[in-house]
């Protein structure tokens, strides 16, 4: 906060400075001038004190420059200003953010914790509690996956919207994250009678060179998407060229119809917008995936079949670079 | 989940809390062993490194579930990295799943880039994960699989004995004496796949190598389709083409538990 303070309060005095010492300069003629004889210096007809009209002029002219330069440098400045404050400023979004997040996830993890012993109770004694008692545990658990992925979509947006964000790229292997997504969604997905099948192709499938970070938020989010979205099994392949790597998450649900997808990863947007009907996600997962994928030179695509057809009917294709160390 | 002699050790200022303890009971209902380092016997984040490091000198666990955070003060938001960065120093092929607060952000983005620096086996995990997966995570890390393997509640594949057992509807476990040999194999290469990540599909070729003869694929089939008839017999229940053993996309098999 004092940084901010600082730089709000800045003052640049070099250009109107220029301006003053012209104005002074231009005085210091106009008072000499009602010292010096005229006539010594110029001839007639032009002997009517010509070096206060000098004066004058320089006096206005050097205020005209300070003040009109100070304008054009302060303005210059607010807008310097202005990206250096919205960096400040995402960076202080972010340092409250952490706060926030610690915050939050505390009592998070202390509801949590006592659901999961609440279960572990219930389990090991066999006592015989009312049906509201195991839907509120179900309803904590199956919760706490889309607030994990909402935390991570609110510090991704931060990160997005900071200015001149580094993009750095080290050795990740894809195989290995899609296997940590999968671990995270198994149990929702078997909680929902729902299955996830995964393989890599090659299945040795080796290192490329990404962000491991934004390659796990980007799959999660689809998963998550499949999960919310799609039928009752999600399928995810990762294959790779000499150049590119592709994740593809297929669902066989009933598919995306034709108008929805040309706003399926507008910010904001859900289904239920579509549909009129209350908002049930922030709309933020697919719009950060693909921002995501540009920004790392790739992309996010999506193909959906309405047809009760054999196979998947929504897949969503995620194409990045296999990159090179120091790329 | 069938007795492991491995051992877990957790560091963490939180250890007494509700989601660790719960950590703690899935670890050891899967048969691991496991000792907590925490903020309440040792009081300060200090203590509680020398206390993880001496733990991991004297039990030498198979893994380490180690917190980023140890304390509120400036000092213990990271000090999860320096006993980390001493893990490594002393034992360099110990895995070690760092707890963070969540799946972005600094906290994970500093556990990522010491994680890459350190060239070991360290993962980072947020703290609000199910004990499930903090669990298969683990599994996944510690790397070797277990001389038995459960697959849902009621078929457990051992390894060491190259035996499966099933328990039938009246809670008797015996010997399934039809799945041996080649058949065997197969179930136990997608056992071990299912245990290292749950859903991974293993390729026809792998499965294959068990087999001998001109068309080795339409003999996986034929042995897949035994191993389910066998299993079901002993469930007592019938394993259609979509149970226990699924085909890919006519690429490979994965695992599918029973669902109870």
């Amino acid at each position: 906060m004092a940084v901010l303070t600082r730089r709000r309060l800045s003052f640049h005095p070099w250009p109107a400075l220029v301006g003053i010492a012209l104005a002074i300069l231009g005085l210091a003629l106009m008072v000499s001038s009602l010292f010096l004889s005229p006539d010594r210096m110029f001839p007639q007809p032009w002997a009517i004190e010509p070096l206060s009209y000098i004066g004058i002029a320089g006096v206005v002219f050097g205020l005209a420059v300070a003040v009109s330069v100070y304008v054009v440098s302060s303005i210059r400045h607010r807008h310097a200003d202005g990206l250096n404050g919205a960096d400040d400023w995402s960076k202080l979004t972010e340092q409250h953010f952490e706060t926030f997040q610690h915050d939050l996830g505390r009592p998070m993890r202390r509801i949590l914790g006592k659901c999961r012993e609440a279960r572990g109770v219930l389990a090991a004694t066999g006592e015989d509690v009312s049906a509201v008692i195991h839907e509120l545990l179900d309803e904590i658990e199956e919760q706490a996956p889309s607030f994990r992925l909402m935390m991570g979509n609110i510090q991704v947006m931060i990160n997005l919207e900071t200015p001149d964000a580094p993009i750095e790229r080290y050795p990740v292997e894809p195989s290995a994250v899609v296997s940590r997504i999968v671990e995270r969604y198994t149990g929702q997905a078997a909680e929902q009678g729902k299955d996830i099948a995964w393989w890599s192709e090659p299945e040795d499938f080796g290192l490329v060179y990404s962000d491991a970070t934004a390659l796990e938020h980007i799959i999660a989010n689809l998963v998550d998407n499949a999960l919310r979205y799609g039928g009752d099994y999600i399928e995810i392949t990762v294959t790779r060229d000499s150049y590119n790597f592709q994740v593809r998450v297929a669902d066989d649900g009933p598919g995306i119809p034709v108008h929805y997808r040309a706003h399926l990863f507008d910010r904001g947007w859900t289904p239920q917008l579509g549909r009129s009907e209350e908002k049930t996600s922030s709309g933020l997962g697919l719009y950060i995936s693909r921002t995501l994928a540009l920004r790392y030179g790739g992309d996010l695509t999506v193909e959906s079949t309405l047809a009760a057809a054999e196979g998947a009917h929504t897949v969503f294709t995620l194409t990045l670079p296999v990159g090179t160390p120091g790329s | 989940m069938a007795p492991r002699s491995g051992n877990i050790l957790i560091v963490d200022d939180e250890a007494a809390s509700a989601i660790v303890r719960a950590v703690c009971r899935r670890l050891e209902d899967e048969g691991w062993g496991t000792t907590v380092v925490g903020k309440d016997e040792h009081g300060s984040a200090d203590e509680m490194m020398w206390a993880a490091l001496d733990a991991i000198d004297q039990q030498l666990p198979d893994g380490v579930i180690l917190d980023v955070r140890l304390g509120e003060y400036r000092d213990d938001q990271f000090k999860g990295l320096d006993i980390l960065k001493r893990i490594v120093g002393q034992h360099p092929r110990l895995p070690v799943l760092m707890f963070t607060q969540y799946s972005q952000g600094v906290e994970r983005d500093t556990v990522a880039r010491s994680a890459l620096q350190v060239e070991a086996p360290v993962e980072f995990i947020d703290k609000l994960a199910s004990p499930e997966e903090v669990a298969l995570r683990i599994r996944r890390l510690v790397g070797a699989e277990p001389r038995s393997i459960a697959v849902g509640d009621r078929i457990t594949v051992d390894t060491d004995a190259r035996t499966v057992l099933v328990r039938d509807v009246n809670g008797q476990t015996s010997a399934v004496a039809d799945v041996s040999g080649r058949r065997f194999d197969i179930l136990r290469e997608l056992a071990e796949a299912w245990y290292r990540s749950p859903g991974n599909m293993v390729p026809f070729d792998r499965l294959e190598r068990y087999l001998e003869g001109d068309d080795t694929r339409a003999s996986l089939r034929v042995r897949v389709r035994e191993i389910k008839v066998s299993l079901g017999r002993a469930l007592g229940i019938s394993l259609g083409a979509n149970d226990f053993i699924v085909s890919v996309r006519d690429r490979g098999y994965r695992l599918l538990p029973p669902r109870e």
